[in-house]
């Protein structure tokens, strides 16, 4: 191993009662690679955090050339040489794309004591770095009208332009097409072939396998262990990832008989700009997965299937009766619900009960003469809590005090209550760790068989849509590239159909 | 296909680049209005009534200067026109009692609104609480002490060797209006130019990225606080001067006109965006229509309908404009 140029000791790292960091140590040498991978919430995020200074540990140390240092601030951070590209987007979308990877260091004119822009230099350095990482992006235009994926490049060329030595990119392939992809990884090349190093966060593992000189494994805040990514296996990786093999998180997989009834059937759905010409059906009881891309109109599609924005061609067929819903509350009371990716921003009412929140849609049924019914109200909660096997302590407690999965639960229990019949679920399982997350996977399962359920789950983890899907709807820009049993597909056999 | 989109937008001439700009919708609407106003009335064009006009705009316009300032960085001042009241009559009794230089005055005035400007930046920017309610309080504040330390009297009169910055003029222009226009002249250049200009729209249009930019995002909103209480200081001593009284109503008003202005002129209230072209038109625009319902006949207790009804035609055009982008 080369001279680390730049460790991690012993970091430890708490938020509340939730330890996100135990004692996790690192290092990277110059021009080194490292990947460091782990389910949601391993703390690969906090890490990161912790190393661009938005975050301070609560115990250990980091050091720079064997010197202990200090970030208090990005700033001090990047002062330091190291630098991140975030996987959320971090722009500013009213400002144009040169503007952006230069803001807070644009170059100074010479008069006031470089207050005043050198807007020609300044241009210039930020069409410098933006080429470095994609040349067909116009650096005049402004952010906000932008794909996701360029989105992300111009972030990419935000952090390059700070001249870190150390970078750190976080899932920055995930909205990436091939091209851009292959562009972005010439670039990584040449940065490390400079001599310096890169953190680098994804899912991917065939990329990070390719990629790294070295892997590190993150589960539930701590090492998990280290891989040679000249030897590692992807069954490896998963394992250690998961804390067991992948084959004891499986569902098995299943048959829906051909007989079932149809209880949606959407023939030729256009929205322009978002998808074009979307068909499928989902029977009873089906789980239906929707795979692709972030961009590739699958959150696009349940909105519109939900009411919440209107298709200019096509046919919805539900229950046999064509029907175009023009708002949210029609499709509720046809029993036909969505479940936002947003959970915190869309989901629940962080100030109120567990019950209340499960309740919430379901009040009416529970007025009274004077007061709600209280008692029959709790009841009915607490019947759905145990169905879904949800971990609370009283059903009176804020929904807050709730892990994320458990959280996910008390929302199912919302819409059973009120009589779901095709539940949309919108990354049902983002940011909920690993075991809760075969929990939630192995109650959809139970929801579709007991209940008669049909559900349509969209997840870019296509290991899970795998999973737990019967059949997979794959979408790539906005279009779909075909329906596939999952039984017999792979994730490389989805991609493909994905991206040709 | 990308590239495709941006030549098609490059090769389309400047009508939409005109139309993408926040100011187009009130610059047209204040060219249609004069027209017809210099149509339907004699005197509206005559050049007394033209530097009636933008007098009036001035006073409310260099309070809605600073005004845009906070809601581009994504905070709202209510204190405004206290502020301007306050500092006109603190300025008044430099002028009269401490006796202080006439030609003093103004720079004086504007420090002591820069420093009222500051508590609001202390409170909003260091404290983190919300503007809207720490400016209330201030407003109740700012003219509260305003009525102490008057009990109500106007102060004055304030002399003839200062009222030349309320009633003089240069080359016929009258002094409030070349303030107005060369302050907005330097915030153009302070906003487009200058590091502390661009990280306002930095801070406004996504106060993370500025974060993790290295911007120093507090010292960016409590400068925006403190220059908009310099703004509306500005504005009040002037005001002071051309009535040659420092009266404790001075700025009464001029709170809900600045916003006015500026949203008529396309500034955000969520931050981020916003025209100084854009407040300085909105300013005018609030004075011609003030002026045209005088000059028909119209009862002036239809002026605020109109202003009102105004507002919200600008709403719309902008919800246009935004969705048609």
């Amino acid at each position: 191993m080369p001279d680390p140029i730049f460790e991690a000791r012993n970091i430890s790292k708490r938020f509340g009662p939730v330890r996100a960091l135990n004692e996790v140590s690192i290092a990277i040498g110059a021009g080194e690679l490292h990947s460091i991978i782990g389910e949601n919430g391993a703390g690969k995020s906090t890490l990161m955090n912790i190393f661009c200074g938005r975050l301070r540990p609560d115990t250990g140390a980091l050091l720079i050339d064997r010197q202990p240092v200090h970030f208090s601030s990005p700033k001090q951070a990047a002062a330091a040489g190291i630098a991140i590209a975030p996987q959320e987007i971090n722009l500013v979308p009213a400002l144009s794309v040169a503007e952006n990877i230069m803001l807070g260091a644009q170059i100074g004119a010479r008069i006031c004591g470089g207050a005043v822009i050198d807007w020609k230099a300044t241009r210039a350095e930020a069409i410098r770095h933006l080429h470095e990482v994609d040349d067909q992006i116009d650096p005049a235009s402004r952010v906000g009208d932008l794909s996701k994926a360029q989105q992300q490049l111009v972030q990419i060329a935000r952090a390059a332009a700070t001249d870190a030595r150390i970078l750190i990119l976080d899932e920055p392939t995930a909205t990436l097409t091939h091209r851009e992809t292959a562009r972005l990884f010439d670039y990584i090349r040449s940065f490390k072939a400079r001599g310096h190093s890169i953190f680098y966060i994804s899912h991917r593992l065939d990329e990070v396998k390719a990629l790294s000189d070295r892997i590190t494994v993150l589960r539930d805040g701590a090492l998990a262990g280290t891989l040679d990514p000249a030897t590692a296996t992807r069954e490896e990786m998963v394992t250690l990832m998961a804390g067991r093999p992948p084959s004891a998180m499986r569902q098995e997989p299943r048959r829906i008989p051909g007989d079932a009834p149809v209880v949606l059937k959407v023939t030729g759905l256009t929205r322009p700009g978002e998808f074009q010409d979307l068909s499928f059906s989902l029977r009873k009881g089906e789980i239906l997965g929707v795979s692709g891309l972030i961009g590739s109109g699958r959150t696009e599609m349940a909105k519109c299937l939900f009411g919440l924005t209107r298709a200019t061609a096509g046919e919805i067929e539900y229950f046999g009766q064509k029907t175009r819903f023009t708002s949210p509350l029609q499709a509720i009371q046809a029993g036909l619900i969505y479940l936002p990716e947003e959970r915190k921003q869309e989901g629940i009412f962080p100030l109120l009960s567990i019950v209340e929140n499960a309740a919430m849609p379901s009040m009416a049924r529970f007025r009274g003469l004077l007061a709600m019914r209280n008692r029959e109200m709790l009841a009915e909660v607490m019947d759905y809590i145990a169905l879904l096997k949800t971990r609370i302590g009283s059903p009176r407690d804020a929904i807050t005090t709730l892990s994320g999965g458990n959280q996910q639960k008390v929302i199912i229990a919302r819409w059973l209550m009120r009589d779901a019949k095709v539940l949309i679920m919108d990354e049902p399982t983002r940011g909920i760790d690993v075991n809760a997350k075969f929990e939630i996977q192995a109650v959809l399962r139970r929801l579709t068989e007991e209940r008669g359920l049909s559900i349509i789950l969209i997840s870019s983890e296509m290991e899970e849509v795998l999973d737990v899907a019967d059949r997979i709807l794959v979408m790539h820009e906005g279009r779909a590239r075909g329906i596939v049993d999952a039984a017999g597909e792979s994730q490389e056999s989805l991609l493909k159909l994905a991206m040709t | 296909m990308g590239d495709k989109m941006n030549t098609s937008r490059a090769s389309l001439f400047s009508l939409q680049r005109f139309w993408r700009w926040e100011a187009s919708g009130i610059l047209v609407a204040l060219v249609a209005l004069a027209l017809l106003l210099s149509i339907a009335t004699d005197n509206f064009m005559s050049s007394y009534n033209i530097s009636a006009v933008a007098r009036q705009a001035a006073f409310v316009g260099l309070v809605a200067l600073g005004q845009t300032l906070v809601l581009m960085v994504g905070g709202i001042d209510l204190s405004v026109g206290a502020a301007a009241g306050l500092s006109a009559i603190v300025g008044s009794i430099a002028l009269t009692q401490w006796g202080i230089h006439p030609w003093l005055i103004v720079p004086f005035t504007m420090g002591f609104g820069l420093l009222i400007g500051a508590i609001n930046g202390a409170f909003v920017a260091g404290l983190r609480l919300n503007p809207f309610i720490v400016t209330l309080a201030t407003w109740e504040i700012f003219a509260g002490l305003t009525l102490v330390i008057t009990g109500g009297y106007p102060i004055r009169p304030l002399g003839e060797a200062f009222g030349v910055f309320g009633k003089g003029e240069i080359f016929g222009v009258p002094v409030p209006v070349v303030i107005f226009l060369v302050a907005g002249a330097i915030l153009i250049w302070v906003l487009g130019q200058t590091r502390f200009g661009r990280n306002i729209f930095a801070l406004g249009g996504n106060r993370d990225a500025a974060v993790l930019a290295g911007i120093r995002v507090r010292w960016v909103e409590f400068a925006a606080f403190a220059l908009a209480g310099m703004f509306a200081a500005l504005a009040g001593i002037l005001y002071a001067s051309r009535m040659d009284a420092g009266q404790p109503s001075v700025g009464e008003g001029w709170l809900m006109g600045a916003i006015t202005a500026a949203i008529l002129g396309g500034t955000s209230l969520r931050g981020g965006q916003g025209s100084i072209v854009g407040t300085i038109l909105g300013a005018l625009l609030l004075a011609v229509l003030a002026n045209g319902t005088v000059l028909l006949n119209v009862s002036g207790f239809w002026q605020r309908v109109i202003v009102g009804a105004v507002v919200l035609v600008a709403v719309l055009v902008d919800l246009l404009r935004r969705r048609s982008n």
